[in-house]
């Protein structure tokens, strides 16, 4: 196992930020840590890094107890912060070189270390670049160069996409991809639903400090009771017609507007069977069908009653 | 390791332009304004020679004594009070002070009198001439009338032996300035600054208040070491900027500063270890964001300053008589004072005292922060 919290309990005063919180990551996973801003993910990974105190709990990394002097582990953590962490009177090349200097000692080993980090990322043009000089997106991809350039095992990436253009988001997601290819472990913790749906092995769902759900994205969408939206393109529907749409089986919610019938069903079978059946029956005349199962954000919403960007 | 770290602290630090601004232009601005301020105050303290006139009648060509206490004080050299002016009448005395070419003329009757026209420094030196040499005179005069015996203990020059009750004493070589004192706290000043960069140093370990300072935390070195070779880094840069306003005030601006170049090197170095030592416990001790650390920072550097006499020249001298400790604890007040002890006296004891103090706040002080930062984890972050 890479990680092991068990019990973790931080406090800030009366406010609990970690309630018990529990974490097992295994190795060559992609671990997403999903919640809210203040669900206590930072915080969580702070106290597992040992830069926090925390009030109750122990932290293994590797099969051993985490410590600030841990060396041993640290040597095989690379860490991606929310907030950038370069020198910015430094270049892209000497803050890169810097850090990963921090870890390799020996000259040739970094430079190539170095070198593969910068291709990695994208920046062979910008070497010699401050990093005032970086758009937000290749600032970003610095920061991701500054965290794995030594090639550790384990990679923290706490919200490495927040205010990031779309293109570089794409590139930054395809990058922690390949990361976990070339076998390393992956914690990711992020706000956007899509991201961790995206790229996540598995998923912690957090909130008010407590972890309330873990698993697969299937495994975690399955442990809720809503169903697919489904949307049918439409000339038109009068009222009655969507009174007794509303009066189908395990149909939740129902609306027309623009042309757009959106109905969400609770998990069933045949809901989209029997929505077009009733179409059928009444000669309504429809285009285009949309399914869409249910997302991370309606996991989120079933499971606390708020929304996952609240 | 050492390198990695000592080098890109190094090139952090030189483009890093508020720092150098503070440490190496905004000293050498001040510097200059220091010169030109101050350039003419020693001139200024120095006594002019004063033009008198002497109305060379009879009576005082036979006053011998007279004549002779007045030579003694004409002859040219440092300690020449006047410049004499023979005329033959008290008319052609009176025509040289209405034109103002002297401050005062000398007529001798039965008693030497002074006739001056307006009052001033220059007419009371002579009226302390003529009145120091009439109370010897009577004072001669009543033994040889009373005692003539004693006489013989008495030299007859001592009459003639008219000198300053404040004369200026020097210690060494090298003569008393009021204006070095203002240069070697300036420099005093820049030795602290060097608490800029032993801030940068611990802020950069300190992951509660920087993302650099995670980083670096996560590290697998010993995180005393990364900040001692970063502290090592900033030192040197620092001590270079140092050296460039030392250079200029001694090459550029002419400011003495002794012969014993080793022992000012010596100085500057202790002196800015010392900055840098106070900088890195500042930051480590205190909880607060990098603004506050930075204006705690400028405010100790600027109340060591003033009491070292940066502002006003003498404060120090007021300060070690009055609140010996203060002059002891106050590291800017040490450096200057130990850059005037090598300026003025050739005895160097009192110099090896103020360095040796200052090795040991230096010691003390990185000795605090070691034991600060040692496992340090943060309630917040």
């Amino acid at each position: 196992m890479v990680i092991n919290v068990q019990n973790l309990v931080k406090r800030y005063g009366d406010l609990v930020a970690l309630d018990h919180f529990n974490l097992q990551i295994n190795e060559g996973e992609i671990f997403g840590l999903l919640g809210p801003n203040g669900s206590g993910k930072t915080t969580a990974i702070n106290c597992i890094l040992s830069l926090l105190k925390y009030d109750k709990g122990t932290v293994e990394i590797f099969n051993k107890p985490m410590s600030p002097d841990a060396y041993d582990i640290k040597r095989n953590i690379g860490i991606v912060l929310q907030n950038i962490a370069v020198f910015n009177e430094l270049t892209v090349y000497e803050n890169i070189n810097y850090f990963c200097g921090l870890y390799i000692p020996q000259k040739t080993k970094r430079q190539q270390l170095v070198k593969e980090a910068i291709d990695f990322v994208g920046l062979n043009d910008y070497q010699k670049f401050l990093p005032k000089k970086l758009s937000g997106g290749l600032l970003r991809r610095l920061n991701i160069a500054c965290g794995i350039a030594h090639k550790p095992k384990l990679i923290i990436l706490d919200e490495p996409t927040v205010a990031v253009d779309p293109q570089s988001r794409n590139n930054i997601l395809e990058g922690i991809q390949n990361l976990n290819k070339d076998g390393a472990t992956i914690i990711y913790t992020t706000h956007y639903m899509e991201e961790a749906e995206h790229i996540c092995s598995r998923i912690m769902i957090m909130d008010n400090g407590k972890a309330v759900a873990t698993g697969t994205k299937e495994q975690l969408k399955s442990m809720i009771n809503t169903g697919e939206k489904i949307t049918v393109e439409l000339y038109q529907l009068d009222n009655k017609n969507l009174y007794e749409i509303k009066q189908i089986k395990d149909v939740t919610q129902a609306d027309f507007s623009e042309n757009r019938l959106t109905v969400h069903f609770i998990k069933g079978r045949h809901n989209l069977i029997n929505l077009l059946g009733y179409l059928q029956n009444k000669d309504i005349p429809f285009g285009r069908v949309y399914s869409e199962p249910p997302t991370l954000n309606d996991v989120f919403l079933e499971i606390t009653g708020k929304q996952l960007r609240d | 390791m050492f390198s990695n770290i000592f080098i890109n602290r190094i090139k952090s630090s030189i483009r890093a332009k508020d720092m150098i601004f503070w440490t190496w232009i905004f000293p050498i601005l001040i510097a200059t304004l220091f010169s030109f301020a101050l350039g003419d105050i020693d001139k200024a303290e120095q006594l002019d020679i004063i033009n008198v006139a002497v109305v060379d009648n009879n009576a005082y060509r036979q006053n011998e004594y007279f004549n002779k206490a007045l030579d003694e004080v004409s002859k040219s050299g440092d300690n020449q009070l006047f410049s004499l002016t023979y005329v033959s009448s008290a008319s052609q005395a009176d025509t040289l002070l209405e034109n103002g070419d002297i401050d005062g003329y000398i007529i001798v009757d039965k008693q030497p009198e002074l006739i001056v026209k307006e009052n001033g420094l220059n007419q009371t030196i002579m009226k302390n001439f003529l009145d120091s040499y009439q109370q010897t005179y009577s004072s001669i005069m009543n033994i040889a009338s009373n005692n003539p015996q004693a006489l013989n203990h008495i030299s007859v020059n001592s009459v003639n032996e008219i000198e300053s009750f404040t004369e200026e004493i020097s210690l060494s070589s090298n003569k008393p300035s009021a204006t070095v004192t203002y240069f070697y706290a300036l420099l005093a000043m820049v030795c602290l600054y060097g608490a800029f960069q032993g801030l940068s140093s611990v802020l950069h370990m300190q992951s509660n208040l920087s993302s650099v300072g995670i980083r670096n935390s996560l590290a697998p070195i010993n995180k005393l070491r990364i900040v001692l070779y970063d502290l090592f880094g900033g030192f040197t840069v620092h001590l270079a900027c140092l050296f460039i306003v030392l250079g200029y005030i001694i090459f550029v601006l002419g400011i003495d500063f002794g012969n014993k170049a080793l022992f000012i090197v010596l100085t500057c170095i202790i002196g800015s270890i010392v900055g840098v030592a106070m900088g890195a416990l500042i930051t480590a001790a205190t909880k607060w964001s990098e603004i506050v650390k930075t204006a705690i920072i400028i405010c100790i550097s600027m109340v060591f300053c003033f009491m070292a006499g940066l502002m006003i020249s003498g404060i120090n001298y007021i300060i070690a008589q009055n609140i010996p400790i203060l002059a002891w604890i106050n590291p800017a007040a040490l450096i200057s004072d130990a850059f005037y002890c090598l300026y003025f006296y050739d005895d160097l004891n009192r110099y090896f005292l103020d360095i040796g103090v200052l090795i040991i706040m230096a010691v003390v002080m990185l000795l605090g922060t070691a034991i600060l930062l040692r496992r340090q984890k943060y309630e917040s972050i």
